[in-house]
């Protein structure tokens, strides 16, 4: 187990290494960069360059890297260009609370009624239940976030008036960002509820038991959800972190702070170390989060063996 | 010589496989057929390709033109779904915003098959060194935070058609590559493949002959199933402005300048919002059916 564990995180760190590699690159070779934006002109060639030289941009690429790289390792992401008050570490610390907010509550809310409708479904296998859950299921995941924004806000907010159409606000401003983000997610979470349960609904040990002479009740509850919960929950735990770091799309619908807007932000705005800053960040809490749902899922299902012996 | 001799064989070979693929193909269009979401899609599919293709002779007004006196109109008969902020009629925009939507939709998959299924051929077949190195290339691009990665991608080589389908392209081919690797693997070493080569088959007809055809049903499920993603992706990135270049239209853009107006004229965002989700109800229907169909075993 703590072989596996060193392994995968090794794993992470080249991947980490590589993805800001390639985000480092990408980001320099294009043409553009910080000192053209907000500048109605053109600024001087000399300005460009004392420009360049105060952030070191006018080194050799591989040099820029290693030094971002030698900071990075001290957990020091530096700047951004275009809030240089603060530091990168401390403004996706400052904006992170409103994303993880919404997205925490949307995922919730995701996977309570996925799971909920998954097991109706399943347990009514075939008939008009199932039916209505499973056409719910594929047509609420065929709507975008931004589109159920839309139609939230405006038949809930514009004509009835129950809530507020957008903004940052008490929990009442929550309730619509929060539906229109979990509700297409729940989609995808019923379907996925419903084919584990049916699974295991069709192993032989439910048969067993049910020859048993076990209630329905029992077999669901003690054999049935104890063993399809393992496959559900390792596949919905990714979905938390995925959504806690914030959507453009429900954060530009409902005009909400968050770190979504703030990386389409930073890459439009050529902001070098906050667009590094927040990918990082990205990219270690989604590899982090699937490390963990693997190795619970060896911690939770005895049948699962990983590391030596695995394979 | 040698080949003169055994050619019957081979011959015979090829025609029972042959007709065995054919009834499975057409058990599978029987199975296709029962599916009534799977249908809806097929039909939307045609007809909305129908509409992109020949959005110019249909389309009832040019998509730029600019009409700034009924500018933000509701429906009526001249415009069936309205017109927009600069007076440009909605239903023409509409047609000829399918046309994003397919080639995107289309175009990443084919490039993604192009690429991803040389790939897996080769790491599954030729094995070795070469698979190692592919295998890990596919691991590191399932591990990437590929949604950020098109966006980021898009937002820096600057916003336009090509662009979008050139960064969701980079992550279209890891999933064919994947299948065709896994299958080419397995198949490697099965009796045909082997008799095939102790016959002298040359390796490119092995893999023309006996492991595309076996890989196919999966790989027309895959193509079809990657569609809805690219179609959502198109749609997103141009809401916020990062696909569609104005005044090319589409939906997703035409959804994104509903902005300030939705609440004062909703045809602004009804249309546009149908029409992705329509699109993308139809493509996943597609690909739902053809997983059925083809009885190809994955998670959903």
């Amino acid at each position: 187990m703590l072989a596996y564990t060193i392994r995968r995180l090794f794993g992470i760190l080249v991947m980490l290494l590589l993805l800001s590699m390639f985000t480092f690159t990408l980001s320099r070779v294009v043409p553009g960069g910080p000192w053209m934006q907000g500048a109605e002109i053109p600024l001087p060639d000399e300005q460009v360059a004392a420009f360049k030289a105060k952030y070191g941009l006018d080194k050799p690429l591989w040099q820029q890297y290693l030094v971002w790289l030698g900071n990075a390792a001290r957990l020091d992401f530096g700047r951004p260009f275009t809030a240089p008050e603060l530091s990168v570490t401390q403004l996706i610390a400052r904006v992170l609370p409103y994303s993880a907010l919404i997205g925490g509550l949307a995922a919730a809310l995701a996977t309570a009624i996925g799971i909920t409708l998954g097991i109706i479904a399943a347990a009514r296998q075939n008939s008009w239940i199932d039916t209505l859950i499973t056409s719910y299921a594929v047509g609420i995941a065929t709507i975008p976030s931004y589109v159920m924004g839309y139609i939230l806000a405006y038949l809930i907010a514009a004509k009835l008036g129950l809530f507020p159409t957008g903004g940052w606000g008490g929990p009442r401003h929550w309730v619509l960002p929060v539906v229109a983000f979990g509700l297409p997610a729940s989609g995808g979470i019923a379907r996925w509820t419903r084919q584990c349960i049916a699974e295991a609904m069709a192993a032989d040990y439910v048969r067993t038991a049910y020859a048993k002479g076990l209630s329905q009740a029992s077999v669901m509850t003690r054999h049935v959800l104890r063993n399809a919960m393992i496959p559900i929950i390792t596949s919905v735990l990714p979905i938390f972190p995925g959504m806690m770091t914030g959507s453009i799309f429900i954060e530009r619908v409902f005009g909400l702070p968050g770190l979504g807007t703030y990386f389409v932000m930073s890459s439009t705005n050529r902001d070098y170390p906050l667009v590094l800053g927040i990918t990082i960040f990205w990219a270690v809490l989604i590899s982090l989060t699937y490390l963990l749902t693997d190795i619970l899922y060896g911690v939770i299902d005895p049948r699962v063996r990983i590391g030596e012996g695995a394979r | 010589m040698r080949t003169e001799a055994t050619a019957p064989a081979i011959a015979l070979v090829g025609r029972e496989e042959r007709s065995g693929r054919a009834r499975f193909w057409i058990g599978a269009w029987r199975r296709f057929r029962r599916n009534r979401l799977a249908l809806f899609g097929l039909v939307y599919v045609i007809v909305i390709t129908f509409v992109a293709v020949f959005a110019p002779t249909l389309a009832p007004y040019a998509y730029d033109k600019i009409e700034p006196s009924i500018a933000l109109q509701p429906p009526t008969i001249e415009h069936p779904m309205g017109v927009d902020k600069l007076g440009r009629d909605m239903l023409s925009r509409i047609m000829y915003g399918a046309r994003p939507m397919l080639l995107v939709g289309v175009l990443t998959q084919v490039a993604g098959l192009l690429v991803g299924v040389p790939l897996g051929v080769i790491a599954g077949y030729a094995g070795g060194f070469l698979d190692w190195l592919i295998t890990r290339l596919i691991d590191l691009f399932s591990a990437l935070p590929w949604y950020l990665i098109v966006l980021y991608m898009v937002m820096v080589l600057s916003p336009s058609l090509q662009n979008l389908i050139l960064a969701l392209t980079i992550t279209a081919w890891v999933s064919s590559a994947r299948i065709v690797r896994g299958i080419s693997f397995s198949v490697r070493e099965l009796d045909f493949i082997l008799a095939a080569r102790a016959l002298g088959t040359p390796t490119r007809r092995i893999v023309t002959r006996h492991i595309l055809p076996q890989v196919a049903p999966l790989l027309v499920w895959g193509f079809a199933a990657g569609i809805p993603t690219a179609v959502f992706a198109e749609a997103g990135l141009s809401f916020i402005g990062m696909g569609v270049r104005p005044p090319q239209p589409s939906w997703g853009q035409m959804l994104g300048e509903a902005g300030l107006y939705w609440q004062y004229f909703p045809h602004m965002f009804i249309f546009p919002s149908l029409m992705i989700t329509l699109s993308v109800l139809a493509f996943q229907g597609l690909a739902d059916g053809l997983r059925e169909a083809l009885e190809v075993h994955v998670a959903a």
